[in-house]
């Protein structure tokens, strides 16, 4: 990890405790392994990885009624598979969840299998009135936790994606 | 076994834990045999994360029992849950697998495979190690304390027959549903759930 990728990973941790998140269940993509293995060795942080993004949803929304403040923390392609689950669970019930994801498959990606998440990842979250932050530049980063305010205050779920620049501490 | 009869005996042994009931006859069931409003979660509109949803509960509230009761419709979904469970490994979380080998709720189709999944053993393969499998009223009440009231994760395979009459849905609005369970959990566990920030009073200037 470059100094400015742990800058910017310890920038983001810092405003997770900010938030008062405890819990961080996690599925990886590699933009965001360091920022896993960061809070993986962080002792302010229960880490779980879980076998599929869903899961994360189920035990997250668990954790809301263990009163533990917790995130789900998942790539844009994880995001395109729980569709099911936070409409079901999150929306029915007025459940709060907090999501970090990946801005995959915009331009600057090279990988061509991510296409489909730059095609439709931010359209699917507007179709399905997924409130989210885009942190595109580094400053955006300390509104993490009004993020996770807001999916508190509106019981309803929140992401927080990020470009790859932002987590490589280059923008 | 009859899963009305099965979850009668559980009804009559449960205290003050928890119970989160997967989509279906899973639901319809505990409903009609106790109407509880404030014990029970029917998270009827997800099916495979209950499990997860348990295991939430559990690691916040400790010392608070928590039973799953999932469908194996549900389970087939996702059984790599038990990883997850197993990595946890939470002694108040007593995952009870209702295995009847169909879709109940959906016109009793047969699950994929359904004669050979052999549940237990998948547990035991993810390496959980207190696996019980029960297939009578008989067996339930000889193993109940067992199962449940010895600490421990365990996961319980509850072999039933399929119920030919559907006991229906649950009545009751899902926001209220939350807020009574809620509630519940905060009154017995002694934790915060609900953290409505109030807005910044407004200060004349």
């Amino acid at each position: 990890m470059s100094d400015k990728q742990k800058e910017a990973t310890s920038l983001i941790v810092e405003q997770l405790v900010q938030s008062g998140i405890k819990l961080v269940a996690s599925l990886p993509d590699d933009w965001v392994a360091d920022l896993i293995h960061t809070i993986h060795k962080d002792d302010r942080f229960k880490y779980v990885p879980v076998n599929r993004e869903e899961s994360a949803v189920g035990l997250c929304c668990g954790a809301y009624f263990g009163g533990i403040p917790s995130m789900a923390l998942m790539g844009a392609s994880g995001l395109m598979t729980i569709v099911y689950a936070i409409t079901k669970i999150n929306y029915t019930y007025h459940i709060p969840l907090f999501i970090f994801t990946t801005l995959r498959g915009v331009i600057g990606d090279p990988r061509a299998h991510h296409i489909s998440n730059g095609l439709y990842l931010t359209k699917l979250m507007d179709s399905i009135s997924l409130p989210y932050l885009l942190v595109e530049e580094q400053k955006t980063i300390q509104r993490i936790p009004d993020a996770f305010k807001h999916s508190q205050v509106m019981n309803r779920p929140v992401v927080v994606a990020f470009t790859e620049a932002v987590l490589r501490g280059e923008a | 076994m009859d899963l009305r009869d099965c979850f009668k005996y559980f009804a009559s042994r449960q205290e003050d834990g928890v119970v989160i009931t997967s989509a279906g006859v899973t639901s319809g069931t505990w409903w009609r045999t106790t109407h509880d409003l404030d014990r029970a979660f029917y998270l009827g509109a997800s099916m495979s994360m209950i499990s997860m949803f348990g295991a939430g509960i559990a690691m916040g509230a400790p010392k608070l029992p928590v039973w799953v009761f999932m469908g194996d419709g549900a389970f087939v979904m996702n059984p790599g849950m038990l990883m997850v469970e197993r990595d946890l490994n939470l002694p108040n979380l007593k995952h009870f697998l209702v295995s009847n080998r169909v879709y109940n709720a959906t016109g009793a189709v047969p699950l994929t495979n359904a004669k050979r999944n052999d549940y237990a053993a998948i547990a035991r393969a993810v390496g959980i190690e207190r696996v019980f499998e029960i297939d009578s009223l008989e067996g339930l009440h000889s193993q109940f304390d067992k199962i449940v009231l010895e600490p421990g994760h365990t996961f319980t395979v509850l072999e039933v027959e399929p119920l030919l009459e559907k006991p229906g849905g649950v009545p009751l609005d899902d926001v209220e549903s939350k807020i009574r369970f809620g509630r519940y959990i905060e009154k017995k566990a002694g934790i915060k759930i609900f953290r409505h920030p109030a807005p910044e009073p407004i200060t004349n200037r």
